[in-house]
């Protein structure tokens, strides 16, 4: 559809209206968004502690220093740790909840639902407080059930220990973001056809088969939706992390954000973190161009 | 029969989740009205006696929780109505105004939805401190609104362009311009998509952490997630006057949450179609 106009291309009227109209948006996504992008490119090529003047240019060195360093290692682990959790754990998990709680099957599913969605909304650093307390070595949960259980049980302190402690950062997450992508869901279920899934009762199909032959094939748009989301999200959490332990103890729940802070901010090498910054963006511009590439389109395109 | 059977196990099954899943919000909002002996003491069973000495420190004395108030309403609030106002005027020409350029210029501004803000904060403070703008509100303002821009224009824009020719011929005739048209019809048509571009802003700068962390330096200026971490470190074993300022600090979010259910809802599933 071609879409109608009150003002005649090309004329002076018009660019004036377009630069109003259009103006302050661009400016502030220039200034703000794009520059700031750019110049990382451009700082991550010196050694520059973010005072003074550029001078110690070091080409790629710096990109060279991140991929030989232990630390970025363990940081890009983890963050590949919490997206496997996200999609083989959350997200069946809230799949199950929206069959669950998504179809008004009895009174109560709305207020249940809430309940499963408030971590949401929470802010993430004060979700890192409340589990903070929660995994508190003296009086928390893990100290509780292990003296309940075990005839010898002593402290147990997960946030405290390197073996442990990413382990439990994890539960924290799907705890927070299970109710996210449960709403996708619920939202997605309402557009399976309900013609279809009788249909495929009459013809006898089990439960079993309807969920996997009628329901997640009508559903391939939330299910995209919610492993893209899941996944960007997975690459760029901070918050929760920072808030159960900084990134420690002894880097052992690094993750690439917190990596960029504590190698960035914290030390001033403002080039050896302007790199780590722009690996990051590689990862998520690569991942999306694959994305759109292969699932998006398919999923646009293919036979649904 | 078996109907019902499967109803008590769905049900069963639901009620058990849930209660895991609240445990760590009951645990705070009992705790704030705890001694703080009482709260280590016995962490997860009911206050006995209920106290607000807690609640006292953090709402009379002893914390800025006030201020932490007023700057994270002064910043969500400008946030909120500094997108609203660009992503509104650049939706409209996008998808009202046949320009060349005007594909390129649209996926310009979208692309910006594959990177959140914390990917680019450490350059973005450095611009910042290029604008001498470190240490300011208008600085997380600027910044914030500046990563709100593509999704606010993305929806905009599809709900501008299914607004039909016909009004926009009905202002022609009157007289009217596009700016008019865009003012007499296309705000008044807006309510809906401009609750739900609200509702995501919102979200997200009222719980922002790390560009706030990096841009305000100073107590008098911090939001209500400065805040709590900057409390938690000052009250490190007063683990009830933190519950008590975590229950506080979560009860706006919650109500909107109570109130605004439906808007919520359906703000976050339309902000999650992107991509």
């Amino acid at each position: 559809m071609k879409t109608n106009t009150l003002t005649k291309p090309g004329t002076y009227k018009t660019l004036a209206l377009l630069l109003l109209l259009i103006g302050p948006a661009f400016l502030l996504f220039l200034l703000f968004v794009v520059m700031p992008v750019v110049q990382a490119g451009y700082y991550s090529l010196f050694n520059w502690n973010g005072i003074g003047p550029l001078t110690k240019f070091r080409g790629l060195q710096n990109f060279g220093l991140i991929f030989q360093d232990q630390v970025f290692h363990t940081a890009l682990i983890n963050n590949l740790k919490i997206v496997a959790i996200s999609l083989f754990i959350q997200l069946p998990m809230a799949f199950g909840l929206a069959l669950l709680l998504g179809r008004n099957k009895f009174r109560g599913e709305a207020f249940l639902r809430s309940i499963f969605f408030f971590p949401y909304i929470l802010a993430e650093i004060v979700t890192g407080i409340i589990w903070r307390f929660i995994y508190h070595p003296q009086f928390g949960v893990p100290t509780i059930l292990s003296k309940l259980f075990t005839e010898n049980g002593g402290e147990i302190g997960l946030l405290g220990d390197p073996s442990l402690a990413f382990g439990a950062i994890l539960v924290v997450i799907v705890w927070k973001y299970l109710g996210f992508h449960m709403i996708i869901y619920i939202a997605g279920l309402q557009s399976v056809p309900k013609e279809l899934e009788d249909a495929a009762v009459v013809d006898g199909a089990n439960k079993i088969q309807v969920i996997r032959h009628v329901i997640i094939p009508s559903m391939k748009s939330s299910f995209i939706i919610s492993i893209f989301l899941s996944i960007i999200g997975s690459f760029n959490i901070f918050d929760v992390v920072w808030a159960l332990g900084q990134g420690g103890p002894v880097h052992s729940t690094e993750t690439l954000v917190t990596y960029l802070y504590n190698f960035g901010f914290r030390r001033f090498s403002f080039g050896y973190g302007s790199a780590v910054a722009v690996t990051l963006f590689g990862i998520c511009f690569v991942f999306n161009l694959f994305y759109q590439r292969f699932i998006v389109s398919e999923g646009r395109h293919g036979k649904n | 029969m078996e109907k019902t059977r499967n109803n008590i196990l769905r049900i069963t099954l639901s009620i058990l989740g849930a209660l895991v899943f609240f445990f760590p919000i009951y645990t705070v909002a009992i705790g704030g009205f705890k001694t703080n002996g009482q709260l280590l003491a016995d962490p997860f069973g009911l206050p006995n006696p209920f106290t607000s000495e807690a609640y006292r420190v953090v709402l009379l004395s002893g914390s800025q929780f006030w201020g932490f108030l007023f700057n994270s309403v002064v910043i969500s609030g400008f946030t909120i109505l500094l997108t609203l106002a660009a992503s509104m005027l650049a939706a409209t020409g996008l998808s009202r105004i046949e320009f060349k350029g005007r594909g390129f210029l649209f996926n310009f501004f979208i692309m910006g939805m594959l990177f959140p803000i914390t990917v680019a904060v450490l350059p973005l403070y450095l611009q910042l401190r290029g604008f001498g703008l470190i240490g300011t509100r208008l600085g997380v303002i600027l910044s914030q609104a500046a990563f709100s821009l593509p999704l606010a224009i993305f929806i905009f824009t599809g709900f501008f362009r299914e607004v039909p020719k016909d009004l926009q011929d009905a202002v022609s005739i009157d007289g009217g311009g596009l700016l008019t048209f865009a003012w007499r019809v296309l705000l008044p048509l807006s309510t809906p998509v401009i609750s739900t571009v609200t509702i995501i802003t919102l979200i997200q700068s009222w719980n922002q952490f790390l560009l706030p962390l990096l841009v305000l330096d100073d107590a008098s200026t911090f939001t209500i997630p400065l805040g709590v971490m900057q409390f938690q470190g000052q009250y490190t074993t007063g683990w009830n006057r933190i519950m008590a300022f975590i229950s506080i600090a979560l009860l706006p979010m919650a109500m909107l949450y109570i109130f605004l259910q439906k808007y919520v809802v359906a703000g976050l599933t339309a902000g999650a179609v992107k991509g």
